[in-house]
């Protein structure tokens, strides 16, 4: 074996043994930005609201997303239609993605995709 | 000289190898092969991968002779050098699909030692192209897709493996979802949390020069990611 593959296979191996440790964490801490990912993820588009406001949709029946409650501050994440969105004159589009405006949201209303392939 | 007629031409350079039984291109050319008119409009790598069963190494091994346009590296003999800058270089790495996907290991060899990754356990043969009269197989676009989703993306690089993976996503069928699922389900919880993970990294990704923008498949993504959430009970 030669030096180089000896250092990719031990590259390797240290990127198994950290991936095991975050699957290990993934119902704690640590999980909570997978779980943020995957809110997001599922999100064809995200508002920056007033916490005012969202609660108002919790208080309305729309299930906050746990992961919210798991951040420090914690903040609320609730997925609406884009109807009911659209009545909030508050609410200012950002781009779906790990952003500074994302994460420093104090609440995020997420619209989501329809279900089925391609819908945008 | 474009990216394409380099890529065309490594591959002309390349047919004794990429003609040997059971050999595949793998990596990142799979999806600008695919294109149409091979249009290889996805610059993600300036080499081409060419995985090689380990049961058919030997085959592939007194073909070497014949590569006249390229040397091996002197440190990375899996690695063959081209003697023109008019080529990409050659990356041949080993397929053994008894292996683990999680692991690795050097096929031991003094002319062409192989570093056999376990996520390519997952790719399999498909399609035959021929490319300007050489014939070379490509991966199913599902094990391709799942190789690419299951292997720890980090940094840059990652970032572009993913894009990849992305370009396969685009060009795949229903049928080729429904093989994504199957494969999926047959892997063990932690490989399928890597998966989903790196579909949501994947989805959160902004548009780079030359690669294909992640913003118009977004949807796309977001419906594998839930199919595979709603195909496995540890996601739920």
């Amino acid at each position: 074996m030669t030096p180089a593959q000896e250092r990719r296979l031990r590259e390797m191996r240290s990127r198994v043994l950290v991936r095991s440790y975050e699957y290990r964490q993934r119902r704690h801490a640590r999980g909570a930005w997978y779980r943020l990912r995957q809110a997001l993820a599922l999100a064809k588009e995200a508002y920056l609201v007033p916490r005012s406001e969202a609660e108002k949709l919790v208080a309305e029946g729309h299930r906050p997303e746990p992961v919210g409650g798991e951040l420090e501050p914690s903040r609320i994440i609730v997925f609406v239609p884009a109807a009911r969105v659209a009545r909030i004159a508050a609410a200012r589009p950002v781009a779906v993605r790990l952003s500074a405006e994302v994460l420093g949201a104090e609440a995020l209303a997420l619209v989501p995709f329809p279900p089925g392939p391609g819908n945008a | 000289m474009t990216f394409r007629d380099r890529l065309i031409a490594t591959i002309r350079a390349a047919r004794p190898v990429l003609e040997s039984p059971g050999v595949l291109v793998v990596g990142s050319e799979v999806p600008n092969l695919l294109e149409e008119g091979t249009a290889a409009t996805l610059v993600v790598s300036q080499d081409l991968d060419i995985g090689v069963p380990v049961s058919q190494h030997r085959p592939v091994r007194d073909r070497l002779e014949a590569l006249e346009e390229f040397e091996p590296s002197a440190d990375e003999p899996s690695v063959w050098t081209p003697r023109s800058p008019g080529l990409l270089e050659l990356n041949f790495v080993g397929i053994d699909p008894a292996q683990d996907p999680a692991e690795a290991y050097v096929y031991e060899d003094d002319r062409l030692p192989l570093l056999v990754f376990g996520a390519l356990s997952l790719v399999s043969r498909g399609a035959e192209i021929e490319i300007e009269g050489t014939r070379l197989a490509l991966p199913r676009p599902a094990g391709l897709l799942l190789e690419k989703l299951v292997t720890d993306r980090t940094g840059e690089k990652g970032e572009r493996d993913l894009l990849v993976a992305l370009a396969v996503l685009s060009v795949s069928t229903p049928a080729d979802l429904d093989e994504v699922e199957v494969l999926y389900r047959g892997l063990r919880p932690d490989l399928r949390h890597v998966v989903r993970s790196n579909l949501t990294i994947l989805s959160l990704l902004a548009s780079r020069p030359g690669m294909p923008d992640p913003g118009p498949r977004r949807a796309d993504v977001a419906d594998l990611l839930r199919r595979l959430t709603a195909a496995d009970p540890e996601a739920r």
